[in-house]
């Protein structure tokens, strides 16, 4: 059964990819989203065990590298987070799968979607549910491919495919980190698997190494150089600027692996390996800021964007901050209990998008839009829910979970737990004024669509509504339902040894017991982000505009998200074509060619000539030749040797 | 008296054979006159067949004749197959041939046949008189070969050149094997191994090796003793050129083996060094100087220099494994330049033939069968697998690095790549360039044949090699008695 | 046996004199004629050793028939000597270097010569005593048996050099007269006879 949750999904995968076109669109449909409602059952069935009590296990499907001492075995794990992350993906890919049934239903390659949706699930539940470093790369890697071939959907697109390529190189940075980190583990503790490494850590902590003539503690050194993949995957800031763009690929395709899945993994990488970042005070202080300032940055710019995708991208971005500075002030649980409401509302909204936008006719600026909420209720609603469900308001699922991370890094006592919980806070703020920008900017106010585009909207059809409807289910309830066991009393019982939390790091224990103002104070923050948004939307819609002009630094800083990507074609894409250009040029074309092939035939060439030209046609130089060779030969034997 | 009478004839039975049919197609061409050109050319290819039946039959058991100036083992019976299936098919090829360029004249087959006698006679040579007289034989016959074409300016001067060039070998292997004689007081092979292994060290019976090495290796266009194999190969008559690319070559190279591993045999580590430089020589020599080449012709006698050195290779390693390569190599080479040859002699414009290598331009999309099985020999040639040549040139090059001449080794594998580029840029120029003038239809349709039947033991060589590498196998065991 | 050494030092010396001078001679017909002369001093050289068949093979053949054939086709060809000449000397100093290093190697050579010890027990055929037989009927007696092989193989290698000359050079040439005896006894009156009747004073 676990077996058939992960390879469920390559199975539809396959027959769709291989046979598609020999099958049809409309059976590839059935297929894989079949199959992969199939395997959401069964994963909700053994997440259902696993809340029961059941102990966690291993499934070994191969052996897969044996090496010396060094031995990969293929082997499925099933424990609380991994059952959390399986149903996580496979309830979000089958709502997805459904969704694009009428999303994608006037596309000319539907039957390749639909593979590449269900090849994606399948790597990403490789991912989760490893049981060794190794596999858990393969998943990672496979997660990257599957994540460049979506984005890249529309491959008659440039934009679409420097996107994917963006992307891809991107993730490259982050990989490069994790490959290095997990060969660093094999290093030190000889072995990749995740049980055997983990009991080796407490006897290596503190241990120090020298690297580049700085001494370095081993933990420290590991858990950074994996902490920059969970980056690189997670968008976190610095190697962000690749989510946005990755945009141009189908909404669903955002919301599977943009918002509830792939995104997370970096999240959820951290949380499996808690018991070595445990060790390393250092690591976890790096993990917190860096997510502190990712939901602040990623929020600010989310201010201003006016592509309704790219509002909910850097949302994404910002609410993947959130549950990395969770994990950094040790509420492992707390940012997993995230991620999983925020799969459900992030989902939503971009499915709630991709509704808009196929409404629209295709159109994604909201400065297009507005005034549509009566043509489109149902739409409205569930993005008033999603929207709701993110801003953290009481009883919605985000409220739960994120109020519970800003108070976690409140109560941790550290520095930049306060950092954190000040930049959470008022990234919380920020979130519920763009979320509403989002709402009036779309729903409100004189529309600005064109009239052709505008006399065209409807509301999408069933296929696309009864997803959005469970995702919506999951918004509301999720919070509520999963509090108790994510982060309640039964917690502990519930995650047992799948995450492991210091003694002396109290954080989460300690957030249920703050001061009334911080429990009421996230609260507060967000009802004012959502007045303000009324208030420049709706009351005096002039205001932005007028805003925009006054601030104009501030505004085109923030628009141009920070300046990352300006930053990084001066810091690393003209050097790196600069250097490029000369390796190619200098390297490749003059020394490694001239001297090489070039060269090499230029050469050939001469001598070929030399070489013909011996043969003059003279009886008497044949002659010579011959009388010649025998005197060398004769010579050589009388006196050489 | 008379016991030794019969022994004599089934031993030699083959070249008695041949000699006889070839005076008596003599003497009924001199009755009959030149019409009937085309049954004397089946005439003697029937002759051919039946030598070689007599040839396997025959030397079933290996035994010398005439006092030990003739030996047929098993050897002698490789090569000798090896010969009459060259000559048979360059006699095939010829039939059409001579008649269209108006050279058909009765003497062309019995030619053939004479020099197919001489080479018999050096392949089984077991003395040096033997050894000369046979090789004068075959020179004779083939220097009236090439200038067979007597009205044509190139063929007289091709024959003309071969003459005095081969004149000169001669005298030079005559002198050799003087200086031998005089040293060892005997010609035989066993006498002089027998010379030698007493005493190796003798400088007189060194130099005099080295003059009859220069006398071989001019028969096999080694360098530096190659210079007349361009021009005399562009300038005789295609069918006669084809003729010249593989029967002599297996003949004096069969010769150049039973020399030196024969009564030579004690001295390996003295003449090895000689082998090693001319197949070096020959190798890059033939490498680079076909890549200017523009007559096809010309390029192929380059291409024979070339893959001379790589058969020279396994000679070099001097071990049983090495010759065993060689016969190898020789086989598949035959094969391969008979089929070019057939495609070559398929190279006719408006009635004229051509030997220009623009003349390809096209073949691709003109005569596709035609350009592929080209391109077959091509890419064999270039050593490429699965086609026989890349085997040929793997056995040689393998005994050379179990004979741990690793140098040499590599530098053939380097020459072989720098030679793939002449032989793929024919498939170039008959694929991707701009079509030329389309050629006639073939010739005949016995040329057809041979080029289909080369082609496939080329292109089939991977899946039935056994029979071809255990008789190889044990030709060269028979060489290294014990 | 001072005499006899006399002789094979003077015939020796003049066979490698004329053998110079058949290469250094301006004149071919003088080069002919030096190769004579060699001839004739390899002869005598036969004869010191009791070879005199071989001496007068050697006078009678190659004297009287190959020289003398030289000498006609050296005087009746038209060969422009001068041009011939020029390429001589063009390569003279390479070819003396060639010459002059193979001659001291073969000084060398000759130098430190040895004779296997084993060679004379393995003299194919020793030439039998004088007394027991002529020349010519030593050399028949082996000929014949022990040297068949190379002797026949000797006949083909001539017979091919008959062949070659006659590929070579016949050829039938249209317009050449040739007499036909059967034609000409074989000719009947009426194919070559006419008679006319001529009528008086008009002529045919």
């Amino acid at each position: 059964m676990y077996s058939a949750i992960v390879f469920l999904p390559l199975l539809g995968a396959a027959i769709a990819g291989l046979f598609g076109r020999l099958i049809g669109d409309r059976a590839s449909q059935w297929v894989t989203t079949g199959l992969l409602l199939i395997s959401a059952v069964l994963a909700c069935v053994g997440f259902a065990r696993v809340v029961l009590g059941g102990a966690p296990f291993d499934v070994e499907v191969m052996r897969w590298i044996v090496s010396g001492t060094f031995e990969v075995s293929w082997a499925l794990r099933f424990d609380a987070l991994s059952a959390v992350m399986c149903v996580v993906v496979t309830v979000v890919s089958g709502m997805v799968h459904a969704y694009s049934w009428g999303y994608m239903s006037h596309d000319k390659s539907i039957a390749r979607f639909f593979s590449y949706l269900s090849l994606f699930t399948f790597f990403m539940l490789m991912l989760v549910t490893s049981n060794n470093f190794v596999q858990m790369f393969f998943g990672w890697e496979g997660v990257g491919l599957a994540s460049y071939l979506l984005i890249g959907f529309w491959y008659d697109r440039p934009s679409a495919n420097a996107a994917a390529i963006k992307a891809f190189l991107v993730n490259r940075v982050g990989d490069f980190g994790f490959a290095l980190g997990i060969l660093g583990t094999f290093m030190v503790f000889n072995a990749v698997a995740f049980d055997t490494v983990f009991a080796g850590v407490p006897g290596v902590a503190g241990k120090t190494v020298h690297f580049l003539g700085l001494s370095v503690e081993v933990m420290t050194l590991l858990c950074l150089l994996l902490f920059v993949g969970a980056m690189g995957k997670s968008a976190q800031l610095g190697l962000h600027t690749w989510l946005p763009d990755a945009m141009e690929g189908p909404t669903p395709v955002s919301a599977l692996i943009h918002a509830a899945t792939m995104v997370t993994a970096g999240v959820f990488m951290v949380c499996r390996l808690s018991p070595m970042f445990e060790y390393s005070q250092t690591a976890l202080t790096v993990v917190t800021v860096v997510g502190a300032l990712t939901a602040f940055f990623a929020a600010t710019v989310g201010l201003v964007q006016n592509d309704i995708k790219r509002v909910i991208a850097y949302s994404t971005c910002s609410q993947l901050g959130y549950m990395f500075f969770a994990a950094g002030v040790s509420a492992y649980s707390a940012a997993m209990f995230h991620l999983t409401t925020h799969a459900f509302f992030k989902a939503l909204l971009f499915l709630g998008a991709g509704s808009v936008i196929h409404a629209m006719s295709g159109e994604q600026d909201m400065r297009k839009m507005g005034g549509i909420w009566r043509k489109i209720p149902v739409t409205y609603t569930f993005m008033w829910i999603g929207s709701l469900a993110l801003a953290g308001v009481p009883f919605f699922a985000g409220y739960f979970s994120k109020d519970l991370i800003i108070e976690a890094a409140f109560a941790s006592k550290t520095g930049v737990g306060q950092f954190a919980f000040w930049m959470g806070t008022i990234a919380a703020a920020l979130t519920a004024f763009y979320s509403w920008r989002l709402l009036f900017m779309t729903f409100h106010g004189e529309s600005r669509a064109d009239h052709d585009v505008l006399h065209h909207v409807h509301e999408s059809p069933v296929s696309m509504t009864a997803p959005m409807a469970l995702l919506a289910v999951g918004a509301v309830f999720s919070g509520v339902a999963l509090a108790g066991l994510f982060t309640g009393e039964a917690s502990s019982a519930f995650w047992g040894k799948a995450i492991y939390v210091a003694a002396n790091h109290t954080a989460l224990k300690d957030a249920h017991h703050v001061a009334l103002w911080l429990k009421v104070l996230p609260i507060a923050v967000a009802f004012a982000g959502i007045l303000a948004a009324w208030y420049m939307y709706i009351r005096k819609p002039n205001l932005p505009a007028a805003m925009a002009a006054e601030f104009s630094d501030v505004h085109s800083f923030l628009y141009n998200k920070w300046y990352f990507d300006e930053l990084y074609d001066v810091l690393f894409v003209r050097p790196a074509k600069w250097l490029g250009r000369v390796l190619w040029q200098g390297g490749d074309g003059r020394i490694i060619d001239g001297f090489g092939p070039n060269g090499l035939a230029a050469l050939t060439l001469d001598v070929a000539r030399r070489a013909a030209r011996l043969q003059s046609g003279y009886l008497y130089h044949y002659a010579f030749a011959m009388l010649i060779g025998v005197a060398l030969f004769v010579s050589y034997y009388l006196f050489v040797r | 008296m008379t016991s030794w009478v019969p022994a004599e004839f089934t031993a030699a039975l083959p070249e008695i054979f041949v000699a006889l049919a070839a005076m008596a197609l003599l003497l009924i061409g001199a009755f009959r006159g030149d019409s009937q050109t085309r049954t004397s050319g089946w005439f003697a290819v029937a002759v051919l067949i039946v030598a070689g039946g007599l040839v396997a039959g025959t030397a079933a058991s290996p035994g010398s004749a005439f006092g030990g100036m003739f030996v047929a083992d098993a050897f002698a019976r490789f090569t000798k197959i090896l010969v009459l299936t060259g000559t048979a098919l360059a006699v095939i090829l010829s039939i059409s041939y001579i008649e269209r360029e108006d050279m058909a004249r009765f003497e062309y087959p019995v030619l053939f046949l004479f020099a197919t006698v001489g080479m018999m006679m050096m392949i089984s040579a077991n003395d040096l008189i033997a050894l000369y007289v046979g090789l004068e034989l075959q020179s004779l016959a083939l220097y009236v070969a090439a200038a067979f074409r007597r009205d044509s300016l190139r063929s007289s001067e091709a024959g003309l050149k071969y003459f005095v060039l081969g004149a000169l070998a001669s005298g030079m292997l005559l002198y050799g094997a003087s200086l031998v004689y005089g040293f060892a007081g005997t010609t035989s092979f066993a006498g002089i191994a027998k010379s030698l292994g007493a005493n190796p060290g003798n400088i007189g019976a060194l130099v005099g090796l080295v003059f009859i090495m220069a006398g071989l290796a001019f028969k096999i266009s080694a360098v530096p003793f190659h210079m007349w194999t361009p021009d005399v190969y562009e300038g005789a008559p295609t069918s006669v050129t084809a003729f010249f690319a593989v029967a002599p070559k297996v003949a004096a190279l069969s010769l150049f083996v039973r020399v030196l591993v024969g009564p030579f045999g004690s001295i390996v580590a003295q003449w090895q060094q000689i082998i090693v430089a001319i197949a070096i020589l020959s190798m890059v020599l033939g490498a680079f100087a076909a890549i200017k080449q523009t007559n096809i012709k010309r390029l192929m006698a380059y291409s024979s220099i070339g893959n001379v050195g790589y058969m020279l290779v396994g000679l070099a390693a001097g071990t049983e494994a090495g010759v065993r390569g060689m016969l190898i190599y020789l086989a598949i080479y035959l094969a391969m330049t008979v089929g070019t040859f057939a495609c070559i002699l398929a190279m006719r414009v408006h009635g004229r033939a051509v030997e220009g290598l623009d003349d390809l331009k096209g073949l691709g999309r003109n005569r596709p069968a035609l350009a592929l099985v080209l391109a077959v020999f091509m890419f064999s040639m270039a050593g490429i697998p699965p086609l026989a040549g890349f085997f040929g040139k793997y056995f040689v090059f393998l005994a050379a690095v179990q004979a741990g001449m690793f140098a040499l080794a590599v530098i053939g594998v380097l020459a072989s790549v720098v030679a793939a580029f002449y032989y793929l840029r024919i498939v170039k120029i008959m694929y991707f360039d701009e079509p030329a003038d389309a050629f006639d239809r073939l010739p005949g349709r016995e040329v057809g044949v041979v080029m289909t039947v080369t082609g496939l033991f080329i292109a089939l060589f991977l899946i039935i090699p056994g029979p071809m590498l255990h008789a190889a196998a044990v030709a060269a065991k028979s060489l290294f008695p014990g | 046996m001072i005499l006899q050494a006399l002789a094979f030092y003077l015939f020796a010396a003049v066979t490698i004199a004329s053998g110079v001078m058949v290469i250094a001679a301006r004149n071919p017909v003088h080069s002919v004629l030096f190769l004579i002369l060699a001839f004739f001093n390899a002869a005598g050289l036969f004869v010191l050793m009791g070879a005199e068949f071989l001496a007068f093979i050697l006078v009678i053949v190659y004297v009287g028939a190959v020289a003398v054939l030289f000498l006609f086709v050296v005087m009746m060809l038209d060969i422009n000597f001068v041009e011939l000449r020029q390429g001589f000397l063009q390569y003279l100093p390479v070819g003396a270097l060639v010459g002059v290093i193979l001659l001291v190697e073969m000084v060398f050579v000759i130098g430190a010569w040895v004779v296997s010890p084993e060679a004379t027990g393995l003299l194919a055929a020793k030439a039998p005593a004088l007394a027991q037989a002529t020349n010519a009927e030593a050399l028949g007696r082996i000929l014949y048996t022990k040297y068949v092989y190379l002797f026949q193989a000797s006949g083909l290698v001539l017979l091919v050099a008959m062949i070659a000359a006659i590929v070579l050079t016949l050829r039938a040439r249209p317009g050449v007269r040739r007499q036909n005896i059967a034609d000409q006894v074989a000719r009947s009156r009426d194919a070559s006879v006419e008679v006319k009747d001529v009528p008086v004073g008009k002529g045919v």
